[in-house]
């Protein structure tokens, strides 16, 4: 287990180290440089250059750079607010981005349980097939058309719910946004729920805990629920991480002020330095989310951590 | 013993001299009766029975036959183009001549003013009886209809491209990752695993920041986000055929790796294959249609669905019917290629547990 560990571990750190390099190269292509507003003299250039060791070889560029990033000094915003720390800006959005992803993720989770659930314990009903209609289209329709349907329907013609983010009512606000980016989480949860759970009930072990007269509540949730769970956690971290890109058109749409809405106005106003920082924080995040999930499954389920090591 | 060879018997013993008619070729075809309820079936006509059992298959594989004809045709079916403006119609509303007479797609839309919602017909007011925008115009006065087929036409074409591109290089890097195995499988799989952990939308926004915006760039950046699952299939398909009997037999009858790899191997795992494939159109689909939202798609004035349903947000409330057309053939593409998908999985892999 240590052993799988430190080397999921490795592989994460060298994967960051990759994606900062990708990243510096980037840099140095993208068209202008950050020191070349020409209110500033020769002398306050020479200092920026010097803070940023501008004016050392590019291998020495390089690693300041990492460090600079991995200390949380992301640099400044050129063109959304000029001069503004990117960290400053990132600060009172992550937040936001963060609630609203994780609300989407409870009730995404919860609905998704649901369905597959009533799917395969009514297999090969009307429930079923409406089950699976839902969980199909739900995995192929893009969350941002479901966004504005809703943002359409409940919030333009009926009015319940704020079309746009608003930050006095950030509870009745999120609820839209949420909802749209919680069906395709639902939807895929629900077609694995239904598989597993299909396969869990004709177990020879659901027979025995039946002939012993366990029945209703108890056999669904104690005993099938619970073994068809394993493999379902599996599925959830891809979803999570699919969760962070729906995200960015949804809270444009929304006009939430989160992470992905920066990201988009820093891509549409030519920001490169704010998209190359917000770029790495969703590949950090992305990473660790990843790695703390497969060190979970092989927590969780022992024989994930035998196959990988047999089959890697 | 009847006929005319008639047997002589000699002392009890039956002797018998065979004569040339008895080496006559007996057609005798009728007789053998030909089992045909366990006739062995081809491969391939097994899966067309298979997948055309499937209903949501047959709908899904029909959905996008038809969008595609009508994203070939469909362009050219009226006086429009897709990047002519008439700026003195704009945003009219949808008309069709055969259902205006019942009140729908008449080319009236409502709006709401401050005294309540009124009923608008641009046509009249314009005096513009005999024109005919199927799904509307939009805000510089183009028409929707010929917008939405040019764009579904584009998405296509990214689509199809960039999955077919990703389909060679995944597949041939899994393929010789697998085959050769030891370091060469540890070095290739390190590399996955780095290009796997970067968010795709990362380096697809990248790309585009760095390269002019186009169709072909477009493609290129898919290329280089979707190869990645479809070599970890490929591998695997690999690691499990390698070892078989026909891989030996080739082996020692002098056939070199890489006709082990595409001749002997390749032909054997296409089915997973072409599954993986139909899965990754609809994802290159919604990554085109999120790089057009952000703006980092084609540039004006062609058009994707992802830039129509851009351009259609802007005015969604004012005139909701500007952004129906192209989400609703984006959706139903999206859904009709995941279909089809699950129907080929399971047409050409009966034994895979459905997820």
């Amino acid at each position: 287990m240590g052993k799988y560990t430190l080397k999921r571990v490795i592989t994460a750190l060298f994967t960051l180290l990759a994606i900062l390099l990708v990243l510096f190269i980037l840099m140095q292509l993208m068209p202008g440089s950050p020191f070349n507003d020409e209110k500033l003299n020769a002398d306050q250039r020479a200092a920026l250059y010097t803070k940023y060791g501008l004016d050392q070889p590019v291998t020495v560029q390089f690693f300041k750079y990492v460090g600079n990033m991995l200390r949380g000094d992301l640099g400044v915003s050129y063109n959304i607010s000029k001069n503004t720390p990117i960290s400053q800006l990132i600060k009172t959005r992550l937040p936001i981005s963060i609630s609203i992803g994780g609300y989407a993720v409870l009730i995404g989770a919860v609905l998704g349980l649901l369905l597959g659930l009533v799917a395969a314990l009514k297999h090969n009903t009307i429930w079923d097939s409406l089950a699976t209609v839902i969980s199909v289209i739900g995995v192929s329709v893009p969350s941002y058309v479901f966004a504005l349907a809703l943002s359409y329907n409940f919030g333009f013609k009926l009015g319940w719910f704020p079309m746009l983010f608003s930050p006095n009512d950030i509870f009745k606000s999120s609820v839209l946004p949420s909802i749209s980016l919680s069906m395709f989480t639902m939807a895929s949860i629900a077609r694995f729920t239904r598989s597993e759970m299909l396969e869990v009930l004709g177990s020879d072990y659901m027979l025995l805990a039946e002939s012993k007269g366990i029945s209703g509540f108890a056999l669904i949730f104690r005993h099938a629920l619970r073994n068809a769970l394993i493999p379902i956690i599996t599925v959830l971290a891809p979803l999570i991480v699919d969760l962070m890109t729906g995200s960015l058109v949804v809270e444009k749409i929304f006009a939430i002020p989160g992470v992905g809405s920066l990201l988009v106005n820093a891509i549409q106003s030519n920001d490169y330095n704010v998209v190359i920082s917000l770029s790495f924080i969703y590949s950090a995040m992305y990473i660790i989310i990843m790695l703390v999930v497969d060190i979970l499954y092989g927590i969780i389920d022992p024989r994930i951590r035998l196959a990988k090591k047999g089959g890697d | 013993m009847s006929g005319k060879n008639a047997a002589a018997t000699v002392n009890g013993t039956v002797s018998y001299t065979p004569v040339d008619a008895d080496f006559k070729w007996k057609n005798n075809a009728k007789e053998i009766g030909i089992d045909e309820n366990f006739a062995s079936q081809g491969f391939w006509k097994d899966v067309f029975v298979r997948y055309f059992k499937k209903v949501s298959a047959v709908i899904g594989l029909a959905l996008i036959v038809v969008i595609t004809v009508f994203a070939i045709i469909g362009p050219q079916m009226n006086e429009f183009s897709y990047s002519t403006q008439y700026l003195d119609q704009k945003n009219f509303a949808p008309r069709i001549a055969a259902l205006e007479r019942f009140g729908i797609f008449d080319g009236s839309e409502s709006m709401k003013t401050t005294t309540g919602s009124m009923k608008i017909n641009y046509y009249e007011e314009k005096g513009l009886n005999d024109l005919y925008y199927w799904f509307g115009s939009d805000n510089f006065g183009r028409d929707i209809w010929t917008r939405t087929w040019s764009g579904a036409r584009v998405s296509l074409i990214i689509a199809v491209a960039a999955a077919l591109i990703d389909m060679i290089i995944g597949m041939s890097y899994g393929l010789i990752s697998g085959y050769f195995g030891g370091k060469t499988d540890m070095i290739m799989q390190r590399i996955l695993e780095i290009a796997n952990g970067i968010p795709r939308l990362v380096i697809v926004t990248l790309l585009l920041l760095v390269l002019e915006p186009g169709m072909l760039t477009i493609i290129f950046a898919l290329m280089l986000t979707e190869w990645v699952g479809m070599s970890r299939i490929a591998r695997a398909e690999m690691l499990k055929l390698k070892e078989q009997e026909f891989v030996l037999a080739s082996r020692t009858l002098g056939a070199g790796s890489f006709f082990i790899i595409f001749k002997e191997v390749l032909p054997n795992i296409i089915g997973p294959i072409i599954t993986q494939v139909m899965f990754s159109i609809p994802t290159a689909i919604f990554t085109e249609a999120f790089l057009s939202f952000v703006g980092l798609g084609i540039p004006v004035p062609q058009c994707s669905l992802g830039s129509l349903i851009s351009e259609g947000f802007n005015s969604f409330t004012t005139h909701p019917y500007q952004i129906i057309p192209p989400i609703v053939v984006m959706a139903l593409l999206m859904l009709s290629f995941n279909l089809v998908a699950d129907g080929l999985r399971e047409a050409l892999d009966p034994k895979f547990k459905e997820m």
